[in-house]
């Protein structure tokens, strides 16, 4: 399986090589004035705004290798932003302290969900809606339309950890990811998570704690989404109820790009997070090209069905 | 002699490595009722698949009144009049009676349904099935009986001049099977011809004309009904005299200064199973016999903790023990080999060598994954059972049913359990797999577990059994000592009316 594992998070590199030749190509400038897509500063943007996708989607990985869904992501990115923002801006709370509260906030989430899921035996689908109308609903009630500015209220040239602002998101999401991965196929705990989601049943009879696994997933993922919400907030400085609007979507396609099926069983949590950066490259190069503006979702959402498509004739092909 | 209504012709049909069909031809005469009998994994439910469109064939043809057809698709064979009842399949459970029967083919009028007209023909087939049903009855409410004979309803909906059904009697009571046949002989008598799959042979020597055996992909032969015999059936299905069982030079099975391994005392686990109470001895093998909705497999599957049971105790060695979870009652030297490798036991989208090794992992709690550890495991077992693979890399997809049974197995047969507990260990393999399975079980006899094993298979339970227990309803109707034990008297106690027998 890991022969698979490797070889299929081997396309996913194949594809983002392709397409960042591609509009390294496509974007090559005339004359010699500096490249607008290969060069290190945007790269280092791509990687930054990706990672609030990439480390949600970690968790996204995580649920829907389990055999579920998760539509909360977005709405709980913006549930943690809102809490840090409000009680670090406003409330005259310590950074570390409204850290720990958009923390709790977002474990509430998950806790919410796994109970929905496990206890109360919903699909994840219709419990993950809920939650995520309950999340975004409060970060609204919260803000009560306000806008919180933190890079406003952080000292200025501020280095969480001592990491430069800039490097800190793309360090935490490959952190994660690496964590994670290794999480997923050397323990014993990552490998139920791949049982359960292939035959939820067989699981049972094999002495799998079904439900204790389901829990962990769907807080470890409402976890990753309100990190991704904190990293949000600091990187970009703000906490806003409406942020993350509709990212759970384009995290579950990241996933799915990246090898894992809706059906559960499969994928990665290294190729979800390679899905994010096929479409962090797309949502950087797309408005550098002249008119492609109004054509960008449309781009990303033909992608989506090659890259499964081509995907599943390899599948067919190598069975 | 006339035309035969079908003949296959050379058909072979492989899945990958795995053969199921090596040139079978045969033919079935218009009018007849011909059987269809085989060991599990012979080619039955290939052949059939191939007569209703599901299957094509790999190379050879079909023929149809002598006419060579290609069936691309089920509604094709629905089209050339081949009707098909499948094996306990109930297609909407949430659909009416008259919806049933007209799924795929309802009968509109510029594209309303003509809900009137439908009632009307499914009440003149109910009534001429003599079926005491409602047109307007959900399926799902029906018992297994009656939803078997509106398969054969809707089978019969639009012409159908050729009825085949699959192994139509497996979850029927005496009573209803009576009914069925009763139906099929009139079916016969209207000209339609029949072919019966089954591997009941009493059955098979009522209804049918004549016999074709399949073994093994093969055609083993064609009988006619009034010149053979019973046992001439078998010989062809097995196809050789199966190696003499082997016996201990010291007796094998418990001895009787042995202290109970295990007491099922007053189990309950309302609706399935009531006041079940129990003792096996280490070594001892006790077959419980009971057909589909005995309560047979819900009576293991409690006793494996995956459901609690209402009242009741089990203890090992005379320990009371209460399992929260599966996990417990494996650390506690159980083991359950459940009755669906496909549903229950195998993860098809991880190699054999996760699903060798979970579930020892899963009782050990163990933290990390140690591949290479795991890998020379896999591999001892798959020599130790001689499980036909390539290696621990392969995906269970591509193992043939009984070797996928022998995965399953083996990954709790490792864990050495001092009790161990099978659902139906042969149902749907073959026969050499059959007997390495039965092998197996004996060697964990003698190694002093404490056996368990529920089957509806009743040679097997004969086979194997050092005590049959009978269960019928939920109910235990009694035991027999192994040696005592044979057909009649076990089919006796299973079919009593509750109370009756003790």
């Amino acid at each position: 399986m890991k022969r698979l594992w490797r070889t299929r998070e081997l396309s996913t590199v194949v594809i983002l090589a392709l397409e960042v030749l591609f509009f390294a190509w496509y974007l090559a400038p005339d004359g010699d004035r500096s490249h607008p897509f290969l060069n290190g500063p945007n790269a280092l943007l791509i990687l930054k705004y990706s990672s609030i996708y990439g480390i949600a989607a970690i968790g996204a990985a995580m649920v829907i290798i389990s055999g579920g869904v998760d539509l909360s992501p977005g709405a709980v990115i913006a549930l943690a932003s809102v809490v840090l923002g409000g009680l670090f801006v406003e409330g005259g709370w310590s950074l570390g302290a409204s850290v720990a509260m958009a923390i709790a906030a977002g474990l509430t989430a998950g806790l919410v969900t796994s109970a929905l899921v496990v206890l109360v035996g919903l699909p994840p689908f219709i419990a993950t809606l809920g939650v995520m109308g309950i999340a975004r609903g409060a970060a609204f009630i919260f803000t009560q339309a306000r806008f919180f500015d933190v890079s406003g209220a952080l000292p200025p040239g501020w280095q969480p950890f001592g990491i430069p602002l800039d490097w800190f998101a793309p360090g935490a999401m490959i952190g994660l990811a690496v964590l994670f991965q290794v999480l997923m196929v050397r323990f014993q705990w990552g490998r139920a998570i791949y049982a359960v989601g292939g035959n939820e049943t067989a699981a049972r009879f094999s002495g799998v704690a079904v439900g204790a696994v389901k829990t962990s997933v769907y807080v470890l993922a409402a976890l990753l989404s309100t990190i991704a919400g904190v990293v949000l907030a600091v990187v970009q400085g703000q906490g806003k109820a409406d942020l993350a609007m509709g990212y759970e979507l384009d995290i579950i396609a990241s996933a799915v790009v990246g090898g894992a099926s809706l059906s559960g069983g499969r994928g990665s949590v290294i190729g979800a997070v390679l899905g994010t950066l096929i479409f962090g490259v797309l949502r950087n190069a797309l408005p550098q090209i002249p008119g492609a503006t109004f054509y960008d979702r449309l781009i990303v959402g033909v992608v989506v069905i090659v890259i499964v498509v081509m995907d599943q004739l390899l599948v067919r092909r190598t069975r | 002699m006339s035309i035969p209504a079908v003949s296959f012709r050379d058909v072979r049909k492989s899945f990958g490595a795995v053969r199921a069909l090596g040139g079978v031809s045969f033919d079935v005469a218009a009018g007849e009722a011909h059987a269809l009998v085989g060991e599990n994994g012979a080619g039955k439910s290939t052949l059939l698949k191939i007569l209703s469109g599901s299957l094509r064939p790999d190379s050879g043809e079909l023929c149809l009144a002598g006419q060579p057809v290609a069936l691309a698709r089920p509604r094709d064979a629905l089209a050339h009049g081949i009707g098909i009842v499948h094996q306990e399949m109930l297609a909407f459970p949430d659909l009416t009676v008259t919806a049933n029967i007209f799924a795929g083919r309802e009968l509109t009028r510029g594209g309303l349904l003509r809900e009137r007209a439908m009632r009307d023909r499914t009440r003149t087939l109910i009534e001429r099935l003599h079926i005491p049903v409602s047109p307007d009855d959900v399926a799902g409410t029906l018992s297994a009986a009656y939803r078997q004979l509106v398969q054969v309803a809707r089978a019969l909906a639009f012409e159908c001049r050729i009825l085949a059904l699959d192994e139509p009697t497996t979850s029927l009571t005496d009573a209803e099977v009576d009914h069925l046949f009763r139906v099929l002989a009139d079916l016969k008598g209207g000209s339609t011809t029949l072919i019966y799959v089954s591997h009941r042979l009493p059955e098979v020597f009522a209804l049918c004309d004549r016999i074709t055996v399949l073994r093994d992909g093969t055609h083993a032969g064609t009988f006619d009904r009034a010149a053979t015999r019973p046992d001439a059936i078998v010989r062809a299905m097995v196809g050789r005299d199966l190696p003499p069982r082997v016996v201990d030079a010291e007796a094998s099975g418990p001895r009787p200064s042995d202290q109970p391994r295990f007491t099922i005392d007053r189990l309950t686990r309302r609706p399935c199973f009531e006041d079940v109470s129990l003792t096996i001895r280490p070594g001892e093998i006790v077959c419980l016999f009971g057909l589909v909705g005995s309560g047979r497999s819900e009576l293991l599957e409690t006793l494996f903790a995956l459901h609690a049971p209402d009242a009741g105790t089990i203890a090992i060695d005379g320990g009371e023990c209460r399992f929260a979870a599966p996990r417990d009652a494996a650390r506690a030297g159980l083991a359950l080999v459940p009755e669906d490798r496909q549903q229950q036991g195998l993860f098809f989208n991880l190699d054999l060598r996760h699903n060798l090794v979970l579930p020892r992992e899963a009782a050990r709690s163990s933290l990390v994954v140690r591949p290479r550890a795991e890998q020379a495991d896999a591999r001892a077992m798959i020599r130790a059972w001689r499980i036909k693979t390539p290696g621990p890399e392969t995906f269970p997809d591509s193992l043939s049913g009984g070797n996928q049974q022998k995965v399953v197995v083996a990954r709790w047969l490792a864990m050495a359990p001092r009790i161990l507990l099978m659902d139906e260990p042969t149902k749907g393999v073959d026969v050499g797999a059959k007997f390495e399975i039965h092998e197996i079980i004996r060697r964990q006899a003698r190694e002093g577990a404490a056996c368990l094993v529920a089957s509806s298979d009743l040679p097997e339970v004969l086979e194997l059994a050092h005590r049959v227990v009978v269960m019928r309803e939920g109910r235990i109707q009694g035991e027999i000592a192994g040696e005592r034990a044979d057909e009649e008297s076990v089919m006796r106690l299973a079919t009593a009316e509750p109370g009756a027998a003790a």
